[in-house]
């Protein structure tokens, strides 16, 4: 026995001699053979030196097909006695994360440590990567021992757990998207939940881009500013979860709906002593299938969204109040669900109250994950008459997801007393003071609106000064246009009057062409003493109106001396005219030169005759 | 900003009640949403209502009249005393406003002393204000043009009643021209009535701002515009004080978009 421990304690001897022989030894190895692309694997290099100061320096290979996700480092000194001497041995362990950059082989060059000036290498590496998703083998993976399972934090009652389908295998970074339920009704509160599982140092997170959420409306329920981290075990694997982002999603309408992924960049290390890496990461669709509200029971007139657990109720700010005085009318409805889109009552014409418009009002809350809300709409009205006037109960249809039930809630009617207004009591005083109304006085304001006219007057109109001279010009032009018209009116009898002369003197003309003609032996002398006499009648017919045709001699004798004509001129005219007459019905009695006596004489005649004329 | 106001209002109104809204139910609308505003204290949404309205080119003598209240509860006598005017203008027979104005000139810093220099030019504009001028002219004309008618049918066909009817026609349009031209001096003295909007301006000598000033005008204060030049009004005051103001520290009581005529 003593010399079996013997053999052994000088074999101990020797081997430490010949370690202590070897200041240095280096070695590097990866954890697997092969990694998934979207997979990490470890490198541990790990570098032995003996000496109690110094320490060596490790340069990390050319990892041109990797990314290193982390780098740990741990260091450990060992003390001994060898043949009665310290002995100091420093092992210095170097943990690098890599995920691999391509698909293929991959080789992990040597790394080299230096070491009092000396260079140590360590042997390369065959690395062969995997597409992304798939396992590698299991032999060529280490597996670790499994931690005693942790309590789940997740999962909670009535909810899916949102890892409960996860199976990230060799996969150390994972963005998962979950939802509470997958068959949500209309208008009924989805929570959507982000999380990114690790099993490697996160040191934070990038560019967290969400899906778009067409189709719903959504609320934020709680985006993390830190990361903090919950354990969890996954197909017996330690990871940390990170809640990235929770949602409030809220279907619009019914079918088949599908959240699209997510995607996030996750930055591993440690801070500034280590480099640090970043790694994008996709998380999986959500599929949701909404169901429409039931039709069963549903109410006429329904308001799609009007889904939740809401309650409603109704309040008049004062009670009691004077007529012409305002009061606020409160409508509020409060619960669960999309406040948003809820559709509260209208309150209709009262008579005896004057509405305003309403104002609507929202506030939102997260109350456990839930979204809870109240909407307060607020109408003015105005009592217009003394007396109790009752404000109805308004009444609103909703539908429960959690009973799958619809309901109706309502409000109690209010009774508002209105009492006549104090004399000289003015709207002014019932407000608020400030400081220029003190004296008071003020009247109240108009409640309805007339239009007015801003034309300009009439009197500064271009056409009123005219249209006022319209009546007297017109009576002016009346008048002037009848005295115009006597103007220019004609009497025949006067016109013959005036051209009395003119004719009796053309038809001596004729006459005298007719003796002309006579002088060739061509012309009639009872045609020229024709023509002479009726020269003359003619005259006396038109100038002194006498028809003498139809009087005798002495008739046409006493006609011209009626008007003033003198005997002799009288005489000579019966003369001429009983000359004429002499000389139509007895043809031959008559030469010419009596002929040019008798036609001198009727022109002078007519001459005579016109003289009385004038003078009468 | 107020046009933006209106739109903002009237866009939510429209796509609230998710039909067009004529304009009128739209002014309408606003002018209640301006009231109930007024009535709960609100005074600078409804001042910015009303101001919304008077910028759409709505003329009427009930936004005036609220506007001046609003105007008097934010402390701005001289835009209160303004808008009351401009509601007398529009309706002389406003007693409410008549009241609101009288209010307004308690408070008025300005106190006038002296003989009253315009013969009382303000008294008879308000005593002649009321007066039917606009119907009375047209009245003018039609009895005027009727009486000349039946004078004309008289000499035309001479008979005693129309001769009688004539007479008559032109008396009575003799009476409605007395009512005209009562109201259109009363029209032309409104026309050049102005209000200081202004806390106050020094009324000076010339229109210039290196012109010496003896006297200030402050806000609520009436006057009368004798003329205007580089920026400055030629002001008088009841009393005969003559000065000359910064255009804009007084408001004509009738805007230029209310009238067409020269107003001095």
């Amino acid at each position: 026995m003593s010399r079996r421990i013997g053999s052994a304690l000088a074999a101990l001897l020797v081997a430490s001699a010949v370690l202590a022989a070897e200041e240095v030894q280096v070695s590097a190895r990866a954890d697997a053979d092969e990694v998934a692309l979207d997979g990490t694997l470890n490198l541990q290099i790990t570098a032995t030196v003996s000496s109690k100061g110094d320490q060596a320096e490790l340069t990390l290979p050319d990892l041109k097909d990797f990314d290193v996700v982390s780098r740990s480092q741990s260091e450990q000194v060992a003390f001994t006695f060898l043949n009665g001497a310290p002995t100091f041995r420093r092992t210095t362990v170097t943990t690098v994360k890599l995920a691999p950059r391509r698909e293929g082989q991959l080789a992990i060059e040597p790394a080299r440590v230096t070491y009092k000036g000396r260079t140590y290498t360590t042997q390369p590496i065959s690395i062969r990567a995997l597409p992304p998703g798939q396992t590698p083998a299991p032999k060529a993976r280490a597996q670790a021992t499994p931690p005693p399972p942790l309590p789940d934090p997740f999962t909670e009652d009535g909810a899916l757990d949102p890892f409960q389908d996860v199976h990230p295998q060799s996969r150390d970074l994972v963005l998962r998207a979950s939802v509470d339920r997958e068959r949500p009704f209309v208008g009924e509160q989805v929570t959507y939940s982000l999380y990114l599982l690790a099993r490697v140092n996160v040191s934070g997170i990038d560019k967290l881009q969400l899906p778009r959420l067409d189709g719903f409306w959504s609320e934020e329920i709680e985006a993390p500013q830190q990361l903090v981290g919950e354990a969890r075990i996954i197909d017996g694997v330690p990871y940390r979860a990170f809640l990235l982002r929770k949602r409030a999603l809220f279907p619009l309408r019914a079918g088949k709906v599908q959240v699209e992924p997510a995607e996030v960049e996750v930055m591993t290390g440690f801070g500034m002593l280590f480099s640090r890496s970043s790694t994008r990461r996709s998380s999986q669709p959500v599929a949701l299938d909404v169901q429409p509200l039931p039709e069963a029971r549903k109410p006429a007139g329904f308001d799609a969204g009007n889904v939740g657990s809401w309650t409603l109720t109704a309040s008049v700010d004062p009670v009691a109040v004077a007529v012409g005085q305002p009061v606020t009318f409160k409508v509020v409805a409060q619960g669960r669900g999309n406040v948003r889109n809820l559709a509260l009552p209208k309150l209709g014409q009262i008579p005896g109250l004057r509405s305003y418009d309403a104002t609507s009002n929202d506030k939102e809350s997260i109350e456990q994950g839930q979204v809870t809300g109240t909407r307060t709409i607020e109408q003015l009205l105005v009592p217009e008459r003394t007396g109790a006037i009752e404000i109805p109960s308004l009444s609103m249809d909703v539908f429960d997801p959690a009973q799958k039930t619809y309901r109706e809630v309502r409000t109690d009617p209010i009774r508002l007393e209105v009492h006549a207004a104090p004399a000289n009591a003015s709207v002014g005083s019932q407000v608020p003071a400030q400081n220029l109304l003190a004296a008071g006085g003020l009247r109240p304001i108009r409640l309805r609106m007339t239009r007015a006219s801003v034309e300009p007057p009439p009197w500064t109109r271009g056409w009123f000064w005219p249209l006022l001279a319209v009546g007297p010009v017109g009576v002016a032009l009346v008048a002037g246009a009848g005295r115009l018209r006597r103007l220019l009116a004609r009497d025949p009898a006067e016109e013959r009057v005036k051209k009395a002369r003119s004719a009796a003197r053309a038809r001596l003309r004729g006459a005298e062409a007719l003796l002309e003609e006579q002088r060739r032996g061509s012309g009639s002398a009872a045609d020229f003493h024709a023509e002479v006499a009726r020269a003359l009648t003619g005259y006396l017919a038109d100038k002194q109106g006498i028809a003498a045709a139809g009087l005798t001699r002495e008739e046409l004798g006493r006609a011209l001396l009626d008007r003033g004509h003198p005997p002799g001129t009288v005489r000579a005219v019966l003369g001429v005219l009983d000359e004429c007459d002499r000389a139509r019905f007895a043809p031959g009695g008559s030469d010419l030169p009596s002929q040019e006596a008798r036609l001198e004489r009727a022109g002078r005649l007519l001459g005579e005759l016109e003289k009385v004329r004038r003078s009468a | 900003m107020r046009r933006l106001a209106l739109a903002a209002l009237c866009a939510a109104s429209a796509a609230r009640a998710g039909v067009s809204v004529p304009p009128e139910a739209r002014g309408n609308a606003l002018f209640d949403q301006a009231n109930a505003a007024y009535l709960s204290g609100d005074t600078s949404r409804a001042v910015a209502g009303y101001e919304a309205l008077l910028e759409e080119g709505l003329v009427s003598p009930e936004l005036e009249t609220n506007l001046g209240a609003a105007y008097l509860r934010q402390g701005k006598r001289g835009l209160a005393a303004l808008h009351l005017e401009r509601s007398l203008f529009l309706d002389p027979s406003d007693d409410d406003a008549r009241a609101d104005l009288l209010e307004v000139r308690r408070g008025n810093v300005d106190k006038l002393e002296g003989e009253v220099e315009d013969g009382g030019a303000e008294a008879v504009s308000r005593v002649l204000a009321p007066l039917p001028g606009r119907p009375a002219a047209v009245a003018v004309v039609a009895l005027w043009t009727l009486g000349w008618g039946l004078l004309t049918a008289n000499f035309l066909r001479p008979r005693a009643a129309l001769g009688t009817s004539a007479a008559a026609c032109f008396i009575l349009a003799g009476a409605a021209a007395l009512v005209t031209a009562g109201s259109a001096a009363a029209h032309r003295l409104t026309l050049r009535r102005a209000v200081v909007v202004a806390q106050a301006a020094p009324a000076r000598e010339g229109p210039s701002d290196r012109a010496a000033s003896h006297f200030e005008v402050h806000e609520g204060t009436a006057l009368r515009i004798e003329d205007e030049e580089h920026g400055f009004r030629r002001v008088k005051l009841a009393n005969g004080l003559t000065g000359w103001v910064p255009s804009a520290a007084v408001e004509p009581v009738v805007p230029a978009g209310w009238s067409n005529q020269h107003r001095l």
